[in-house]
């Protein structure tokens, strides 16, 4: 029986993760929140704290839990604290978004749900990091490992900034009222979060991932480790911009500032296009002539981040990025990080669902191939529509048509729904021949839940 | 001209419960070109006939009482084919014998095969095997997932990485 190396909670994880994914694409269709409001309205913070903490960052840590033990070949530590985790991210991310729409003024409570948030959640990823960074800690960390790192502490300063604006917000922390949180903070947040957090740990599993099922050479290369540091200066540089732009104004350099934030920009571009380098690498030289959907599809988040710069790029030249940040964002978070997320699920659910259930019986029996427990002439179509919607989306919001976006939402949402599905039906053995399905002594995993001992 | 023996006694190691392995490995990888091997080991170490037959010396056992035998490896005169060279195993946490394994019947290659392929070939070998008997596999990384499977079906292993990056495991059915 495949125990420890099966992370427990990870299948209970994607699917809170899927579900808010689908919660927040609905509220985005039905017109709720950002294009119909200001991107700072609560109806938008709504939305974008189901995608970054409901969907993306369970996603994340759910995969992470699975994944960082086979990076490192060690055990997971402290695995008794995945669930509280789960726990206290869902209870206040559920106080988090009860807390936007007191604010939104849809309904008056006498608690302070946004505080309740800005102590549940960061509790919730102390948890988190505290087991993977005590799986981490003392292990002689290869480059992906590395990326992995610096993302924990990047979701450590995210969730420290969030709870000190949830507790502003809320009238506490006086002492703190007069510093303007929102220009001073809230880039951070939102660029450490989604560049640190998000994107540099995703980054770092697709090193492993990648090579792993292409069977690409997968030794550290000159680029990842040059794309790894410019990555951290660029994050390092972004997260003190604001402590360095008031130093640097009190010493009279007030037109420095702002040449910091830019060569973050520089750097952290120049991250992705030696991760880019990378990339190409690990496509081309893989032994594996076949590449399956959940590459191919990958491949079209990549494409999806390779845009997100050049729109930065572009958005910059024009001096017309505070206008578009929300298309820009809607890239980010939907072609490049949903994409790359929903492309793995597609090929970590299979897998973990193959060893759970076939696992005990390997080498004794026949068992069915990995790839009988999904349909990918169906699954392509669900994703060729998905980044369709995506680009229509994001072309929409650039030419501010809320009508439009809201069709181009309706079908990321659809293809998300179907491939949902074709997850549901991997997990149940369902494309799997009768025949072959459950050889003695395996036994059928349950949809979401760890199986018991 | 002939070198002197190059001698080996590994009796002390075995009868601490040791594994000799290592030691013998790194005394032969010690050897002068055309030098011969003394090993005093508590039992006729038969495993190692293949092993450093593989690299070229031929055995010439006697027993010297109590149970101890002499073996003198002597280099065959071919070029020793460095594909077949024996690594120095690390021993696996879990193995606590000394004991020196038997030869590996089946040598598997499970480099380029996409994941779980190379641990369902590697299981599906070993539960061929008869028990004692050893395989030896080439697998693409560190195969954890393996290990709780092996160790769940109650085999044993020992595992290294090889020099290009592969992990290379030998794993003794129980």
């Amino acid at each position: 029986m495949i125990g420890t190396a099966l992370s427990r909670w990870t299948m209970s994880y994607f699917t809170a993760a899927l579900i808010f994914l689908v919660g927040a694409q609905m509220v985005m269709v039905a017109g709720y929140g950002f294009p119909a409001v200001a991107a700072e309205a609560p109806e938008t913070l709504i939305l974008v704290h189901m995608m970054t903490i409901g969907w993306l960052s369970l996603l994340m840590c759910g995969a992470l839990f699975q994944f960082v033990p086979v990076l490192i070949a060690q055990p997971l530590r402290g695995e008794r604290l995945v669930l509280p985790a789960l726990i206290c991210l869902l209870t206040g991310l559920a106080a988090l978004l009860a807390g936007f729409l007191q604010l939104a003024g849809v309904f008056d409570a006498a608690i302070p749900l946004l505080a309740v948030a800005g102590t549940l959640l960061p509790a919730g990823f102390v948890l988190i990091c505290g087991v993977l960074g005590g799986t981490l800690w003392r292990v002689k960390l290869q480059r992906p490992a590395r990326f992995v790192a610096v993302g924990l502490a990047c979701v450590l300063v995210t969730a420290t900034l969030g709870a000190l604006l949830a507790l502003l917000i809320s009238g506490f922390l006086p002492a703190l009222a007069e510093i303007d949180f929102r220009m001073q903070a809230l880039p951070v947040h939102i660029a450490v979060g989604l560049g640190g957090w998000l994107s540099f740990t995703a980054i770092g599993v697709s090193y492993r991932l990648l090579p792993m099922f292409m069977l690409s050479p997968d030794r550290e290369r000159a680029t990842s480790r040059l794309s790894w540091w410019s990555g951290v200066a660029a994050l390092v540089l972004m997260a003190l911009a604001s402590p360095i732009a008031a130093l640097l104004e009190t010493v009279g350099l007030a037109g420095a500032a702002t040449a910091a934030t830019g060569l973050a920009v520089v750097l952290a571009l120049a991250a992705l296009v030696l991760y880019g380098f990378d990339l190409a690498f690990f496509y081309r030289h893989r032994k594996r002539r076949i590449i399956e959907l959940n590459s191919r599809a990958a491949q079209a988040a990549f494409l999806a981040l390779a845009l997100s710069g050049i729109l930065l790029l572009a958005l910059l030249a024009t001096g017309t990025l505070e206008r578009h940040v929300g298309a820009l964002l809607y890239l980010v978070a939907f072609g490049w990080l949903t994409g790359l997320g929903l492309s793995q699920l597609y090929k970590i659910v299979p897998f973990l669902t193959w060893l759970e259930c076939y696992g005990p019986v390997m080498g004794r029996q026949p068992t069915p191939r990995v790839q009988d427990l999904v349909m990918e002439r169906r699954g392509w179509i669900w994703f060729a529509v998905y980044f369709l919607g995506v680009l229509a989306g994001t072309a929409t919001l650039l030419v501010d048509q809320p009508g439009l976006f809201r069709a181009a939402a309706a079908a990321t949402l659809l293809a998300t729904l179907a491939i949902v599905v074709e997850l549901v039906l991997a997990r149940r053995l369902a494309n799997v021949p009768d025949d072959k399905r459950l050889p003695e002594g395996a036994s059928r995993p349950r949809l979401f839940l760890p199986t018991p001992h | 001209m002939t070198l002197p023996y190059y001698e080996v006694d590994v009796r002390p190691i075995l009868r601490e419960g040791g594994e000799p392995f290592s030691a013998i490995m790194e005394a032969v990888d010690a050897l002068a070109p055309g030098q011969s091997l003394r090993l005093l080991a508590t039992f006729k170490p038969i495993p190692l006939f293949q092993v450093l037959g593989n690299r070229g010396f031929e055995p010439a056992a006697r027993e010297i009482g109590n149970g101890d035998w002499e073996v003198i490896f002597t280099p065959a005169g071919q070029q020793p084919d460095p594909g077949a060279a024996e690594p120095a195993p690390a021993v696996d946490g879990a193995i606590t014998t000394g004991e020196i394994w038997p030869a590996p019947v089946v040598e598997l290659d499970n480099r380029d095969l996409e994941p779980p392929e190379p641990m369902v070939r590697t299981l599906q070998a070993v539960e061929a095997l008869s028990p004692g008997q050893t395989l030896a596999a080439l697998l693409p990384r560190e195969p954890i997932f393996l290990f709780e499977e092996l160790q769940a079906r109650g085999h044993l292993w020992r595992g290294a990485f090889e020099p290009d990056g592969h992990y290379r495991v030998v794993i003794r059915r129980g």
